[in-house]
């Protein structure tokens, strides 16, 4: 009995103080609209400028939003969700992660930035500390943000297929990277195809060993989907699942 | 007189209404739609960014197959400059299913066989490139004609003037027939007492080919020269000249016709007709006097010779300058190498594309539309699979019996179940029987992993290092015939290990294993697995008796290698219209069909198979660092020799044996395994890295008994075990209390070894 208060108080408390921090002094902007708004994605060229302020903070925080439930993680300055933990779970050797998770650049004598956030250079010069979206979100690379920004702008138009078809272009580039399974299965329920939208986000899970805050995601949309597909026990289970994790 | 008059009346009222026929044919085939186009087949475009595993050996052979020309400077699209470790070129652009990819300059530097920086006009830098995907094939019906249409202002400089004062200098200026030209003709055919020369206008060449048939005679010659009259009444010359460029016929490939400069200009170059200069121009022009005389690839002298005469001409008309014809006289004919990627085929894979779009097309929709395809074909990965067969082949020609020996190998990526190449003949050029697709044989050892995953599905009953007896023993089935499998050195050995019974095919232990999870149960593993095909529940089928196709098992296996998510194979991922508009897309689909935990503990065995089983070989030739997991097959009498196995990015399925289903002189070690090695080797895929999913543990046990362990113990390894079936945790050794520095090495050690 109390031992299953804990993990219930600690998640009523997160979320609670999600929630404070949210309408509190901290500048977050409403991120989790802006990347679906295609108003505003379309008037600032993608989600990438959005702008995400990241304050030190102690949590991670998650603001799911409506049906399309896009979440916008931000990692605090704490231990333990800072950047490092991107890297692919197990990383033995230097050669042995996944084609675009910085090992095998490591092992090359590139210089490639690895310390700070790596985003592709933008035009326009927006410093990297405010730039927000899903780059602050998790470290992500060169190529795959540039392909899930290609991504969420034609989701935003309405092109869910062109959607799609640039996220499994971003699979294959980076076939390990959750995030992309994450995001393929948002397009997969936006198109109506609940089940396949569950079947990445597992898949995603199995990637996300280690990123409390992208599992918890990816839990709410493994709950969603089950409830579009008429399972609600199985949603609650996940629902569980996503405050342990978040 | 009066008769004669009503009689030429007569005849005039009939050659009009013969005219206004005429008339009708020449506009509606001309307004309509002109040409069927077959669909197009592509393969998928490489995609440059930084930190991508690539060569740049393989980059460049990229580039030649899709025509980059080599320059000191890289000057406009489809040009490439390489210096030292970095490649220079203009991207062409080309529309995508996801949009448009802009034609832009771009420089690749390379570091080791990884992509280290990649950059834009001056500086920038880029995320992510893709270069315009190889065509490798197109779906004509028989006896078809081919072609890439071209619109006139998409020509190359110099061709049109050189087309004009090679076959019809007056064509800006006659009606569609040139009777200075037929007064010539006339005279050159009655000198000689043969039909010779035709005095055609290039609007009449183009009546011929479009309109009428191949047939000899002064009436059809009439009715030509009508026709062509009729067609420049009502188009302008711009417009019959764009018809004819598309139109003539420039050579023959096998039963494919190639018409049009468009297609001819890929066909002989590679290139995209825009981007041709001069000396090539001049020999596709020389050419349409006589296609199959002057090929350039079987009569390189006649061409060339042909193409000089052109060159001359081009000087004499004041078409190009005499220094401009001389430098391109200089020139080679630059048509592509036979073998070379560009001027291969692949009926494997195509044949592949074929019945999976047939499932969804009409055949007239994939011969006439012009329809593109995108495919996931990887043509190097296709190139170094064939070279990994032929190589294999002539290192094993030695072995009596080897001769007869067939060949199939599929290829694919574990992570995105995609189809990347496929060999369906040792000749891999040749058409015909696909046996990657259609010889069903029976699959020997390639069974076990799912015999061995149906009992590590069940943790509380057997984990790798549950004991196994390898003695030998009989079954009675139940039509009454016994059953009394063998191990393949004819021994049996003792108690193993259950991952050791995988390990090294051990047919005893594997058998009693499947016998004590049941048949039915293995065969329900396969099906999950995503195998469809149907197998009596024979004791028999445990050990492989069943048949299945290479594609198949290479469906079973992408389950095995991707995490226990079952992928439907996909060659095709979209479909585009002849206007670039998008059509059909097929999408990347996974299920889940078994718990990731069971799926580490499997491959965790299949990795012991390459260590220390049968598959140890791929270690003489491939780097220990380099961690894969696979199985080798050997079918009765060693009719059939298989090797499936997997990186973390690359899964390949070889299969050996003969049509008649001969004895063979290989094994699955010593035959397939020896394809599938040298393909590895060719590839250099990454070492297989699967997450290590949380209900997994890393336990320290003992060698020889399988009980928990101290990790500084001698003879302790560390063995994967799904939460609570590993076994209790070991005492310290003897009197030895070690150092946490030392221990944590030695679980370093357990880690690479």
């Amino acid at each position: 009995m109390n031992k299953w208060l804990i993990p219930a108080v600690t998640a009523v408390a997160l979320l609670s103080g999600c929630s404070t921090v949210q309408r509190g002094s901290i500048p977050v902007v409403d991120s989790g609209s802006a990347v679906s708004n295609s108003e505003r994605v379309s008037a600032n060229g993608g989600f990438r400028q959005t702008t995400v302020k990241r304050p030190a903070q102690a949590q991670v925080q998650e603001i799911p939003q409506g049906d399309t439930g896009v979440v916008v993680m931000v990692p605090g300055g704490g231990a333990t969700t800072s950047a490092p933990i991107s890297t692919s779970p197990i990383t033995p050797g230097p050669i042995s992660s996944g084609p675009i998770t910085p090992g095998p650049i490591d092992s090359t004598s590139a210089p490639i930035n690895q310390g700070s956030y790596s985003l592709p250079p933008t035009p326009s010069g927006i410093p990297s500390a405010s730039s927000g979206g899903l780059s602050a979100d998790e470290q992500l690379d060169g190529p795959v943000l540039a392909l899930l920004t290609t991504a969420q702008q034609q989701q935003a138009s309405g092109d869910l297929n062109g959607a799609a078809s640039s996220l499994e272009r971003a699979q294959r580039v980076a076939p390990r990277e959750p995030q992309v399974l994450y995001k393929l299965a948002q397009v997969r329920m936006a198109q109506g195809d609940a089940a396949q939208a569950e079947q990445f986000a597992q898949r995603g899970l199995t990637m996300a060993s280690g990123r409390p805050a992208l599992q918890a995601s990816l839990w709410e949309l493994i709950a969603q989907a089950r409830e579009k597909q008429g399972d609600s026990a199985g949603a609650a289970q996940a629902r569980q699942r996503a405050k342990v994790s978040s | 007189m009066g008769w004669a008059i009503k009689l030429s009346l007569v005849g005039l009222v009939v050659l009009a209404g013969f005219a206004v026929y005429l008339d009708a044919i020449v506009q509606e085939k001309f307004s309509g739609k002109r040409w069927t186009i077959p669909a197009k087949v592509y393969a998928r475009p490489l995609e440059l960014f930084v930190g991508q595993k690539l060569s740049k050996d393989d980059f460049l052979t990229e580039l030649d197959a899709l025509g980059y020309r080599r320059e000191s400077v890289a000057n406009g699209p489809g040009a490439a400059s390489v210096s030292g470790n970095t490649v220079d070129l203009n991207t062409r652009g080309f529309q995508f299913y996801e949009g448009m990819e802009q034609a832009q300059p771009v420089r690749v530097r390379f570091s080791g066989d990884y992509v280290a920086e990649l950059s834009g006009a001056k500086g920038s830098k880029l995320s992510v490139v893709r270069l315009e995907p190889l065509l490798i094939g197109g779906l004509y019906p028989k006896n078809l004609e081919d072609r890439i249409l071209i619109k006139i202002d998409q020509v190359p400089p110099y061709l049109l003037d050189t087309l004009v004062a090679v076959e019809d200098r007056d064509f800006y200026h006659h009606f569609g027939v040139s009777p200075k030209s037929i007064a010539r003709a006339i005279w050159v055919n009655g000198s000689s007492g043969r039909m010779r020369q035709g005095g055609s206008t290039l609007t009449q060449q183009l009546v011929k080919n479009f309109y009428l048939t191949n047939e000899r005679s002064l009436s059809r010659k009439l009715t030509e020269a009508m026709m062509a009259l009729l067609l420049e009444l009502h188009y302008d010359k711009r417009e019959i000249l764009e018809a004819y460029l598309n139109e003539v016929f420039v050579g023959q490939d096998g039963q494919r016709a190639v018409h049009g400069f468009g297609l001819a200009s890929q066909f002989f170059f590679s290139q995209p007709l825009a981007e041709l200069k001069l000396h090539q121009v001049a020999l596709l022009v020389g050419m349409v006097k006589g296609p199959s005389s002057y090929n350039p690839r079987r009569y390189p002298e006649r061409a060339l010779e042909r193409r000089n005469l052109v060159l001359d001409v081009l000087q004499e008309q004041g078409v190009a300058t005499a220094e401009q014809v001389e430098a391109a006289k200089k020139m080679p004919l630059g048509v592509t190498k036979r073998g070379s990627l560009a001027d291969s085929s692949f009926p494997g894979f195509l044949d592949l594309v074929k019945r999976q779009l047939r499932e969804d097309y009409r055949d007239e929709d994939l011969t006439e539309e012009g329809l593109r395809i995108f495919t996931s074909f990887d043509p190097i990965l296709q190139m170094k699979a064939e070279a990994s067969v032929n190589d294999t082949f002539k290192r094993l020609s030695g072995r009596k019996g080897s001769d007869d020996v067939e060949a199939a190998m599929v290829v694919t990526n574990p992570e995105t179940g995609e189809v990347q190449a496929m060999i369906g003949s040792r000749q891999a050029s040749f058409a015909g029987f696909n046996r990657a697709l259609d010889a069903v044989r029976p699959i020997g050892s390639l069974i076990k992993p799912a015999v061995y995953l149906t009992a590590l599905e069940k943790p509380s009953q057997y984990t790798l290092t549950s004991w196994l007896s390898d003695e030998s023993f009989s079954v009675k089935g139940a039509d009454g015939q016994v059953w009394k499998p063998q191990n393949y050195d004819r021994r049996s050995h003792g108690t193993v290990f259950l991952y050791q019974g995988l390990a090294h095919s051990y047919n005893l232990s594997t058998a009693r294993l499947g016998l004590a999870v049941g048949v039915p149960n293995v065969l329900k593993t396969l099906a999950r697995l995503g195998v469809e095909r149907e197998f009596p529940a024979f004791p028999s089928m445990l050990l492989g008796a069943g048949g299945m196709t290479p594609i198949e098992v290479a469906t079973m296996y992408q389950t095995l290698a991707n995490g226990g998510f079952n992928t439907p194979m996909r060659g095709i991922r979209s479909v585009l219209t002849a206007e670039g508009e998008p059509l059909k897309r097929y999408p990347f689909q996974i299920q889940q069909r078994f718990d990731p935990a069971s799926i580490y503990l499997i491959q965790s065995a299949m990795q012991r198979v390459m260590r220390e089983g049968t598959g140890s070989s791929v270690y003489n030739v491939l780097p220990k660092t380099l961690t894969l997991a696979g199985k080798t097959g050997t079918s009765n009498d060693s009719r059939d020799s298989w090797f499936a196995g997997f990186s973390q990015d690359l899964l390949a399925v070889v299969w050996l044996g003969r049509d008649d289903n001969g004895k063979t002189p290989f094994t699955g070690a010593t035959g397939a395994l020896q394809v599938w090695t040298s393909f590895m080797r060719k590839a250099d895929p990454l070492p297989l890295d699967m997450p290590q999913p949380d209900n997994i543990v890393q336990a320290w046990v003992d060698s020889r008994t399988g009980q928990g362990s101290e990790g500084s113990c001698p003879g302790a390894v560390q063995m994967p075990y799904i939460r609570g079936s590993e076994p209790p945790p070991g005492a310290a050794c003897a009197g030895e209390s070690p150092a946490s520095g030392e221990t944590v090495m030695d679980w370093v050690k357990g880690w690479m070894n």
